[in-house]
């Protein structure tokens, strides 16, 4: 930490001065300048790294033309500035004065009431710069937003930030901690208003620095000191001795298809090096896949490490991966995939009681699935069996965990994300989501009421009978996952998500907390694995239809996996342990035992508006729930 | 207008999303990132119905899925009801054969559905040049052929990068989809009869969907 501060002291002290020093750093470090602070670090992690591949270059001049190849100014120190001046600290405001090589709207003021900076100009001078980048080297312009709509809102967000900052600086200095160089590694103690801070978004060039505290990514690090090398070199010796390297393969086919938009991932053909951000990401992902062998290497991770690199060293990449795939994403990327399922399962649960009117949408028929009774027909699972059969969204929000959001919300959004997601922990991934379909139910709204439209032309005059509208079914899901697979994609804001939902107290979603969550998820996890049990338990032989169930679940065995999820052993042993005399008994049985468990939110704490039905549901709830624990004592 | 739910399947990396985009959009991109997950896209084409000439439209629903293995456990949900699949393999890459000709294995016993339309594609045939030194080719023509044949699969060899065949595929889908369900389709519009609209939506998708368990997984 202390060489890496030192380091990057150094260079801004150069920058500070004048425009050479940094183009002298830039080459030092031989890569394009990446983020707000990653830089420095990528460099101490060549110079000591000892790879199979010829070691990086000290100059890589190459790196300068990706993405400009006929254009000198999109130079290390350009992209250096493109990333840092846009929050005007005085250094690079300074720097502007110098005229060489920024644009207008580089030059940004320290007082937030006069950066008043007309980045439209950016595009029109820069028109001969290839493609427009935004300022982590992501291009701004995409299926889902125009270049126009992102600097127009770049517009107003690139100040916000900037006043956010200023007051990030305030909060900092007034509790005492150094913000050398632009560069804070200490934080203030957990609070309210911290929280508040870290949800209206942590300034970009800290990202990494806030995040490595706030997961307590050096904890970890300092429990493992050593092991990122010696993975490293394990990897080197596998490599040289020609062994196979589990999962080197689907690492290699990926690494070209992370952020291909992104300046700093891509190679041009006329490039023959890689760009050290893809050796990054590949040891990155190898070291990993060596460490945790029973994750290996799950597509999606390639994101998650992707966007880290922009932000902080390899080495801290590293265990913010590991951190990230145990402790806010159990099993998620598991080869059975079940913590993803188990996610689903939980954020339906979530959906169905902070976002109602949207539960409809999900589950339009839900007296027909839910009260079923045909004796025929799959047996009635009660209300919980969209915990084992999940609704066709989940198909979609399962990447949003994934990758969190990495591909689903543009860039500045996920990133805000992010920030809480290390101080707050997975529960806000939760929140997100809920406020994602929040925000996206006018768009269903709109698409249904064409869709009604459609249905009135059709039948001609409304004589429409049910069979027709269940037949529809199907339809209705495509055309919600259809609005669902789009509508983050063009969030550019990530205000929205925060005003409009988030920090609405009309939508008490500061209640799911991560207890809650915690809670939750175990709940789901053992309510699938009893399903599972209760499957295998009688057969399989009628429900060959079910392939869903016999994909998801059955094949997807490893019991360790389950228990990864969250799930006590207890519960594992508590299903499997019953011994059933008949297939009739066994399924009345379980039924009994799985519908009469119903999921209970907390309830009542500050803020919570009470009302009388739902205080007398908990009650039925509960009571139910003591007569079938009774019921399973006496079985 | 008749809607068909088609699926793609095959090992990371043969080109699946490329394929449906070029169909789709009619673009190419050398790089597009790994999909997570699934994307839902949906085309239309037409087709001539035989004896007027009448053109018909078609309505594909497209589910585009992420290859790797550890996936393949929620490739139930998307065959699920499936009309068509598209069972992709690379033709530099051999493996990619030996992983497609499972997902055939797996679409036969699972779906078990004789009207279930299987198109085996090999993509990337750009990279290939029998006369050149470098020639990538790592399947043969006749050897994916043979096995579509034994298999009764349709079979094309693709590129989605110059978009040579890409329409083709989904013209003969159509077509055969059309072909087979012909029967089905006059009967659903002899159903509509009385309905003084001649332009009838007519669902395709087989299971029952009131069916409790067909929505999910």
């Amino acid at each position: 930490m202390g060489i890496e501060q030192l380091r990057l002291s150094v260079k801004l002290g150069g920058a500070s001065g004048d425009g050479g020093g940094e183009r002298i750093s830039g080459q030092r470090v031989g890569q394009p300048r990446k983020s707000p602070s990653a830089p420095s670090f990528h460099d101490k992690m060549y110079a000591s790294r000892n790879t199979s591949e010829p070691v990086l270059p000290n100059h890589v001049p190459a790196l300068n033309s990706s993405n400009s190849a006929d254009n000198a100014s999109l130079n290390d120190a350009d992209a250096s500035l493109s990333v840092i001046n846009l929050y005007g600290d005085e250094v690079e405001s300074r720097r502007a004065d110098d005229g060489a090589l920024q644009s207008p709207e580089e030059v940004l003021s320290d007082d937030p009431g006069l950066s008043s900076t007309p980045f439209g100009q950016r595009s029109s001078n820069s028109a001969t710069d290839g493609p427009d980048l935004d300022r982590y080297g992501f291009k701004k312009q995409n299926n889902f937003i125009t270049e126009k709509e992102y600097n127009r809102w770049w517009r107003d967000y690139s100040q916000y930030c900037v006043r956010r900052k200023h007051k990030w600086k305030l909060l900092l200095e007034k509790s005492g901690f150094p913000i050398d160089n632009d560069s804070p590694y200490r934080f203030p103690p957990r609070s309210e208003k911290l929280k508040r801070y870290v949800r209206k978004g942590i300034p970009a060039e800290w990202r990494g620095n806030a995040w490595w505290h706030f997961a307590r990514g050096q904890e970890k690090l300092n429990k493992n000191k050593g092991v990122y090398d010696t993975l490293l070199s394990k990897m080197d010796e596998l490599i040289r001795k020609k062994k196979v390297v589990a999962d080197l393969d689907i690492i290699e086919r990926d690494l070209n298809r992370t952020f291909p938009d992104n300046m700093h991932f891509q190679r041009e053909a006329f490039q023959t090096e890689e760009p050290p951000m893809i050796k990054s990401l590949r040891r990155v992902l190898v070291a990993f896949s060596l460490y945790n062998p029973k994750i290996g290497y799950c597509q999606s991770m390639n994101f998650l490490a992707g966007l880290l690199l922009l932000f902080m060293d390899e080495e801290r990449t590293f265990w913010m991966l590991v951190i990230i795939t145990s402790k806010y994403l159990p099993g998620v990327h598991n080869v059975n995939l079940e913590g993803v399922n188990v996610d689903q399962g939980v954020l339906m649960l979530c959906v169905k009681e902070y976002l109602p009117e949207f539960w409809r949408f999900i589950v339009p028929f839900q007296n027909q699935t839910g009260s079923d009774s045909s004796p025929n027909s799959s047996p009635s699972l009660g209300k919980n069996e969209f915990l084992y059969k999940l609704p066709p969204i989940t198909l979609c929000t399962a990447s949003w965990f994934m990758s969190c959001f990495v591909g689903v919300l543009p860039v500045e959004s996920t990133l805000r994300v992010w920030d809480c997601l290390f101080y707050e922990e997975s529960n806000f991934l939760f929140k997100a989501c809920l406020a994602i379909l929040k925000l996206s139910e006018q768009e269903l709204i709109k698409a249904r009421s064409l869709k009604l439209l459609r249905h009135h032309s059709i039948s001609d005059g409304g004589d429409y009978n049910k069979r027709e509208i269940q037949l529809n079914q199907d339809e209705t899901e495509m055309e919600i996952f259809q609005v669902i697979q789009t509508f983050p994609k063009r969030m550019l804001n990530p205000n929205d998500m925060f005003d409009k939902v988030i920090f609405k107290k009309r939508i008490p979603l500061n209640r799911l907390d991560q207890d809650e969550v915690d809670r939750c998820r175990k709940y789901v996890a053992a309510q699938r694995l009893k399903y599972k049990n209760y499957h295998e338990l009688i057969g399989t032989s009628n429900r060959t239809n079910e392939s869903g169930l016999n994909g998801s679940i059955i094949n997807s065995g490893d019991r360790d996996d389950t228990k990864h999820s969250g799930l006590g052993s207890e519960e594992n042993a508590d299903a499997a342990a019953f011994d059933f005399n008949d297939d009739r008994t066994a399924s009345d049985f379980v039924n009994n035992a799985l519908s009469s468990e119903v999921y209970g939110f907390k309830r009542g704490l500050s803020g919570v508006h009470w009302n009388n039905s739902i205080k007398e549901k908990v009650r039925q709830m509960r009571k139910r729930k003591v007569s079938s624990n009774d019921q399973l004592m006496k079985n | 207008m008749f809607q068909f739910k088609l699926v793609l399947l095959g090992d990371s990396s043969v080109g699946k999303s490329s394929i449906v985009y070029r169909f789709v959009k009619n673009s190419f991109d050398e790089f597009r990132e790994s999909t997570i997950g699934a994307a839902f896209l949906s085309q239309t084409i037409k087709v001539k119905e035989s004896d007027d000439g009448e053109e018909t439209v078609i309505k594909f629903e497209i589910w585009d899925t992420a290859g790797q293995e550890r996936y393949k456990s929620l490739a139930p949900m998307y065959y699920r009801n499936a009309n068509a699949a598209l069972v992709v393999y690379d033709v530099t890459q051999q493996d990619s054969l030996v992983k497609a000709q499972s997902w055939v294995n797996e679409l036969k016993n699972k779906v078990g559905d004789d009207d279930l339309v299987i198109c085996l594609v090999g993509n990337k045939v750009d990279l290939c040049d029998e006369d050149a030194e470098d020639n990538k080719r790592a399947v043969g023509t006749e050897e994916a052929r043979s096995y579509a044949n034994e298999q009764n699969l349709l079979f094309y060899e693709v590129s989605a990068k110059t978009g040579l065949n890409v329409q083709q595929i989904f013209q003969s889908i159509g077509e055969k989809l059309f072909e087979t369900k012909s029967e089905e389709i006059a009967a659903a519009k002899n159903r509509q009869i009385g309905s003084s609209n001649d332009h009838v939506n007519v669902q395709l998708q087989r299971a029952s969907t009131n069916d409790p368990t067909s929505c999910c997984f």
